[in-house]
């Protein structure tokens, strides 16, 4: 909650107040504060009490530039489209592909393919708007920051990461956290496709074979993430029913379970045949999350 | 009479109500502040990221736990600012969740109440060398506070003066 959503409360505290004393003298035994005390509850637990158990998700550009360092090579064209952008009318897509379209910012400015990226930027911009964090981008300084950089890759990531360090602020002081893992699953899937994609063009890459299985281990919180009741508004069943499967899937890989048994084993590696599955059910999914 | 009462009584209560939202309002201004510091304290390191533990001193001990990923080939730091703590907290940090009874403390530290502190993940590697010989690359680390318990805190309408917050700031070398 917000200093907004108190003042609101307070707004409303007040507007009831006033309407109370307005009308008949209450008896007295309904004189009381119960409401006051359950206000205040309420605003302990769910501003002053984190889970007992949380966990911290990375940024897409530190994963784009964990891929890269990895070997991951820059292919033209197998980004999400921004043509695609105005098709996303339904708010799971557009949260969804704002993850999506924010890993294919990342991929092509740390590719130095600049004016792409100054592309995503556009389309984010406009799918921040309908999902209601146009505040991060109000002002419209960003555009013209990345405009003024746009030759220099050092200003565009420094950039990236003030859209991320301000998405984040808002959707804390918003109470939009849950939301997070939406936009999160858009962005790893979008990951793991560009990795898998470049991995199928070039298996000699053992670098970019183990950031794919080393990626595996976010799955399970942002799976956890897309589970917390204040998501369950929205309609995340076949979302979550997919990333489920690719965790079921990987869990049951021989080579998982023995790595798994193996105490002493330091490094996961899976089989071509492993990776080939994981691939697919990554495709899969990818053209459910973009396709409108 | 009774109307009397009642405009007095829900003008205190408005008042009161006010003054907490305002109090509120300033604690997390001032964790926003703490952010900015512990941002400063990651460079030259890039950030990506932040968790803010929010709590509350109870009579009894408490921990909460953050679970941070760590990717091969990366060096990371984590920035933690404990000056929206009105008592002192102990950090540990260790290789496995609080289900593994065997877990390995990689390090601990308190004294963090008003400070800043920085941790870099190449010193939790040596630890995790020393203690695990053949352990292998650390893949994540689990960041725990233990929240000691203060006589007297108010369990069920924690105050003002029991609540915290533990910044905790990531960043990575490039």
């Amino acid at each position: 909650m917000t200093g907004v959503n108190l003042k609101n409360s307070l707004i409303a505290l007040t507007l009831g107040f006033g309407l109370a004393s307005c009308g008949n003298s209450e008896p007295e035994d309904t004189m009381n504060v119960v409401d006051t005390t359950a206000q205040d509850e309420v605003l302990t637990e769910d501003m002053f009490e984190s889970p007992d158990v949380d966990y911290h998700l990375p940024s897409p550009l530190q994963v784009a530039s964990i891929f890269k360092k990895s070997g991951l090579a820059y292919h033209s064209n197998i980004t999400n489209s921004t043509a695609n952008a105005s098709k996303y009318t339904e708010e799971l897509k557009q949260m969804l592909n704002f993850g999506v379209y924010s890993a294919d910012m990342a991929y092509c400015v740390l590719n130095e393919q600049a004016n792409e990226g100054r592309k995503y930027l556009g389309v984010i911009t406009t799918l921040a708007e309908q999902i209601g964090m146009e505040a991060v981008f109000e002002n419209q300084d960003l555009m013209e920051r990345f405009d003024k950089n746009i030759e220099d890759k050092d200003s565009i990531e420094i950039l990236m990461i003030d859209i991320h360090e301000r998405t984040e602020s808002y959707m804390e002081e918003n109470d939009m956290q849950h939301q997070s893992s939406i936009h999160f699953a858009g962005a790893w899937t979008e990951g793991m496709y560009l990795g898998v994609y470049d991995y199928e063009k070039n298996k000699e890459k053992e670098g970019l074979g183990s950031q794919i299985t080393e990626q595996m281990a976010i799955l399970s919180n942002i799976i956890k993430g897309l589970k917390d009741p204040k998501n369950s508004g929205t309609d995340l069943g076949w979302l979550i029913t997919d990333l489920e499967k690719i965790q079921t899937t990987f869990d049951g890989f021989a080579s998982v379970q023995a790595y798994v048994a193996d105490e002493n084993a330091t490094e996961l590696e899976l089989t071509e045949a492993d990776f080939k599955t994981l691939g697919d059910l990554i495709k899969t999914l990818r053209s459910k999350i973009i396709n409108a | 009479m009774k109307r009397l009462l009642i405009i007095s009584a829900s003008f205190c209560f408005v008042v009161l109500f006010a003054q907490t939202a305002s109090n509120l309002t300033e604690f997390k201004e001032n964790i926003e502040t703490q952010k900015v510091e512990a941002k400063d304290a990651l460079k030259p390191y890039r950030y990506d990221g932040s968790k803010v533990t929010y709590f509350n001193f109870k009579t009894y001990k408490q921990t909460k736990e953050v679970e941070v990923y760590l990717f091969n080939n990366t060096d990371y730091r984590f920035s933690f600012n404990g000056k929206s703590l009105p008592n002192d907290i102990t950090v540990q940090i260790y290789d496995e969740d609080q289900t593994i009874t065997s877990r390995i403390l990689l390090k601990e530290f308190s004294g963090v109440m008003g400070k800043n502190v920085v941790v870099e993940t190449t010193e939790l590697q040596k630890a995790y060398d020393t203690k695990k010989p053949n352990g292998g690359r650390l893949k994540r680390v689990f960041v725990s506070y233990a929240i000691p318990g203060v006589p007297g805190a108010e369990n069920k309408t924690p105050t003002m003066k029991e609540r915290g917050a533990m910044v905790l700031v990531m960043g990575y070398k490039m």
